[in-house]
């Protein structure tokens, strides 16, 4: 009988099957647009092993609605490939048990962040016969030809440029599972998601963000290597738009806005060469904007950088010094007083203003209810703003992580990761009073002083000269 | 980055522009008594690189 489930067979050899991971369901019938998002780890990786003769057929637990149906997805391979993140731990590891038990001798390949920042978690599931820590672009070719030839921890090795990398293969991502939302998503580029319009690319500019934020870490993991040439992502967002039209950008970078170097080449060559200065969605850091505000200005302005994403994280410098952000809270200030006076303008104008989409995090240890009162009297005084409010989550591989895991405060586990924002994450925080604050209870506390701070930021020039 | 020693044997991860500074921010989220469990002048400084080959010694 023909079997509905079963991707094509790429070709003689080993069947090799990379398992695209997320919750199941997400590409048939997603809860909202981030869930359809692409993975570009697969997706550069697989570019490099097709490029190199090495074909894999493609699966997602996204593209699933049941367990059983993965089981039959995954039938009949020889080899399982996957790209494990935190958030995607326990699916990659239910996936691989299944795996397991329909190829008893097939062999599977795990990499990714997980591997990364979590390698002894990842080391005690027998089903991973081979994980490969850190970046795996110049050793996946390699491992997949010959896996028997590595012992069953790898050290991977990234380039040292992003130059490097080829153009990612968008077709070789998985498609949309359903009639409703293939009309939606325009694959292979990427469903709207409210910040600007559809299709949309998602695409990296730069690697990991230098600062040494705790509920992070990035920077401990993943060396630093060369950005994308301006050009390089000109060329690419040139021939997406040839071939299948671009409507927005989503430049996934960690912090766009570093490097004012590569970021003023980006303010003269984007809006002159590109095919059209499409909008995007790309991320910033509070301190660098109060560092180079008038570059920032000019790129909002001139590049139509319209979703400007900050992790303002709290309102409070309390709280920010247990995160070791390194931005205070006249930093956030400035900058949203900042991007108000460059929204006002452009208002004026008749131009479409720039909006915040603010990252806020509430219940961290250590914060008291004044804090949190704080940082949302501080989402409350910004004036443009999409606020994406989370509740801190101990991360392992991030150093507040760590030290909560060690002092067993952590809630988290290998069998659910937290990934949604309400969860409760922390033994000890008062989730109920953050339920009530996010509900509105605590509203005439959070307004209190509003006016007065309203008062004292007339004149937010002041704060330029102590930058 | 600061890996203080506890009484109990195992280290505390602090972070903060001096060890001073560090132990101040630990208070924030840490109570009085485990805080007392914290040996105040016997540390290292490590970056935050080297955090993995420490890990399995906090507590």
């Amino acid at each position: 009988m023909f079997n509905l489930f079963r991707p094509k067979k790429s070709g003689d050899g080993p069947r090799r099957l990379w398992l695209d991971l997320g919750d199941l369901g997400d590409l048939v019938n997603p809860a909202g647009p981030h869930e359809q998002w692409q993975d570009h780890g697969l997706g550069l990786l697989r570019t490099l092993l097709h490029q190199n003769g090495l074909t894999t057929d493609l699966a997602s637990t996204r593209a699933c609605k049941s367990w059983d149906e993965v089981r039959k997805v995954v039938s009949g391979y020889d080899m399982l490939i996957m790209n494990v993140r935190s958030y995607t731990f326990p699916v990659a590891y239910r996936s691989a048990k299944i795996f397991k038990e329909v190829n008893p001798k097939g062999l599977v390949l795990t990499g990714g962040m997980h591997a990364t920042v979590a390698i002894d978690e990842m080391m005690a599931i027998p089903e991973f016969d081979k994980i490969c820590q850190g970046p795996g672009e110049e050793v996946i070719v390699d491992l997949v030809r010959d896996p028997d030839s590595f012992p069953r921890m790898i050290l991977g090795r990234g380039s040292k440029s992003m130059a490097d990398w080829p153009m990612i293969d968008r077709t070789l991502w998985p498609k949309p599972a359903s009639r409703q939302l293939a009309r939606k998503f325009k694959w292979p580029l990427e469903p709207e998601c409210g910040w600007g319009p559809g299709p949309v690319v998602t695409l990296l500019t730069s690697r990991v963000c230098p600062w040494q934020c705790v509920f992070c870490n990035e920077n401990s993991y993943i060396p630093n290597m060369g950005r994308r040439p301006v050009e390089m992502v000109i060329d690419e967002l040139n021939y997406l738009d040839r071939k299948y039209g671009v409507g927005s950008l989503v430049i996934h970078d960690s912090m766009f806005f570093q490097n004012p170097t590569w970021l003023q080449e980006w303010l003269e060559k984007y809006p002159r060469q590109a095919n059209k200065v499409w909008p995007y969605w790309a991320a910033a850091r509070a301190d660098t904007v109060r560092q180079w505000p008038e570059l920032f200005e000019a790129l909002v302005k001139e590049t139509r950088w319209d979703t400007v994403s900050i992790g303002f994280e709290s309102g409070s410098d309390r709280v920010l010094k247990i995160l070791n952000k390194e931005c205070t809270e006249e930093d956030n200030y400035f900058t949203i007083d900042l991007m108000t006076r460059i929204g006002d303008e452009m208002e004026r104008e008749g131009r479409k203003p720039p909006v915040f989409w603010s990252n806020i995090m509430l219940g961290i240890p250590g914060e008291t209810r004044d804090d949190a009162f704080k940082t949302m009297r501080m989402v409350k005084y910004t004036k443009r703003i999409m606020p994406s409010i989370a509740f801190y989550a101990p991360y392992p591989g991030s150093a507040l992580g760590h030290q909560l895991i060690a002092e067993g405060r952590s809630l988290m586990s290998k069998e659910n990761y937290h990934r949604y924002p309400d969860d409760e994450k922390v033994k000890g925080i008062d989730y109920k009073f953050y339920r009530e604050l996010l509900a509105g209870k605590f509203d005439a506390e959070v307004s209190k002083g509003l006016a007065q701070v309203r008062q004292e930021r007339q004149n937010y020039m002041g704060a330029l000269t102590k930058a | 980055m600061y890996l203080f020693d506890m009484k109990n044997g195992k280290k505390k991860l602090v972070y903060g522009q001096s060890p001073e500074d560090a132990l101040e921010i630990l208070s924030y989220r840490l109570p009085p008594e485990e805080m007392e469990q914290i040996i105040k002048d016997k540390y290292i400084k490590i970056h935050q690189r080297q955090l993995q080959e420490h890990v399995h010694l906090l507590g």
